[in-house]
């Protein structure tokens, strides 16, 4: 006959029955004592304050409310941005209007409409500095026995794709 | 003082966190034999119960400016004593030796106990102490989970839901750990009744 449910049961209530000896607990409770003024005058303050610190902070619970003033309060200041009434950084962006200008450039170069042309008569002396670049910066000077180089706006004859298939 | 005489839970947390010290050891005075008795039958060893025990409290201790009342002081230092307990079984590994075999001596006038053996059943066949012995080897034979939810449940008395608040785990799953373990020990029961 196979031990039923409510024979285990009773067999495993009566675990119950094992306890200590008398007296077991307030012994205890005297080397519970003695363990935290011992753990007391081990352990610096900092440390304590630490620990303290820690437990509370698992403790700690935010609000349900709080996160529905936090998304109200992006929404606002998503809004308030977005729509342009303020914005912050506008000092701190240089617009097309800061921008520093340009001088007109050296004779010879020409400009027609939005497109620079190089005509033939260039002054190259003019490249040396400009005022609106007041660093120096390397220059290249024309070689006198050198003819002038223009840059062709079309692909070399000698060009092939790398993939022909 | 007697336990029913003793101020509510709330009220003994209140003066612990305010520092009465003395609020404490009434707190440890209603709740050590209960956190004692789990501790004991999910080790099954005196020496380890003792050690655990006196960690639970020293945590509760230092932890209790964080209770904030959620659930109740009996809820929130069982599940401290079962968590601190499976992580120690679970690093102690098979390495332990049971002392698991002083059942009181009132155990021959304890009503469950005459019911067991005086009636016609597999128990009445075995020894007492030799039954107890197999008894606690079959609990050991169970997972430290599953020896938890037996422990609260059969030797405490424990209510499933409050099983669940403490390991925080759904009902169901208690049920379902509990089914499990019993199917365990009936099966290495009989197998010990049938040598």
């Amino acid at each position: 006959m196979m031990l039923d449910e409510m024979q285990l049961k009773k067999l495993l209530r009566l675990k119950r029955l094992e306890q200590p000896p008398p007296g077991y607990f307030d012994r205890a409770l005297s080397e519970f004592h003695r363990r935290q003024r011992e753990e007391l005058l081990r352990r610096s303050a900092i440390q304590i304050w630490f620990e303290r610190f820690v437990s509370r902070m698992w403790g700690f619970r935010v609000p349900t409310y709080a996160y529905g003033a936090a998304f109200g309060a992006f929404v606002v200041a998503a809004t308030i941005i977005g729509s342009g009434v303020w914005a912050p950084f506008t000092q701190t962006v240089e617009t097309a209007s800061d921008a520093p200008k340009i001088g007109p450039g050296p004779a010879g170069l020409e400009l027609s409409g939005n497109r620079l042309a190089l005509s033939g008569n260039l002054d190259w002396s003019k490249f040396d500095r400009s005022p609106a670049s007041p660093r120096v910066v390397p220059t290249l000077r024309p070689s006198q026995t050198a003819l002038p180089r223009y840059v062709l706006d079309g692909r070399p004859a000698s060009y092939e794709a790398s993939f022909s298939f | 003082m007697d336990d029913q005489n003793l101020p509510d839970d709330e009220t003994l947390v209140r003066r612990t966190q305010n520092g009465d010290t003395r609020a404490f050891d009434l707190l440890w005075q209603k709740y050590s034999p209960r956190i004692y008795s789990l501790i004991y039958n999910m080790t099954a060893n005196h020496d380890d119960a003792s050690d655990l025990l006196l960690e639970v409290f020293a945590k509760a201790y230092r932890s209790i400016n964080g209770f904030r009342g959620k659930s109740s002081f009996y809820t929130w230092i069982h599940a401290i004593a079962v968590n601190m307990t499976i992580n120690f079984v679970k690093k102690r590994g098979r390495r332990f030796q049971m002392s698991l075999d002083d059942l009181d001596a009132n155990v021959q006038n304890d009503k469950e106990f005459i019911d067991l053996t005086s009636t016609n059943t597999p128990v009445r066949e075995v020894d007492l102490a030799e039954l107890q012995h197999r008894l606690n080897e079959a609990m050991m034979k169970l997972s430290v989970e599953h020896r938890a939810v037996v422990t609260m449940f059969d030797i405490q008395g424990m209510p499933h839901a409050e099983i669940a608040k403490i390991l925080g785990i759904p009902e169901a799953t208690v049920r379902s750990r509990l089914f499990y373990a019993h199917r365990q020990l009936q099966n290495y029961l009989e197998e010990f009744r049938k040598k």
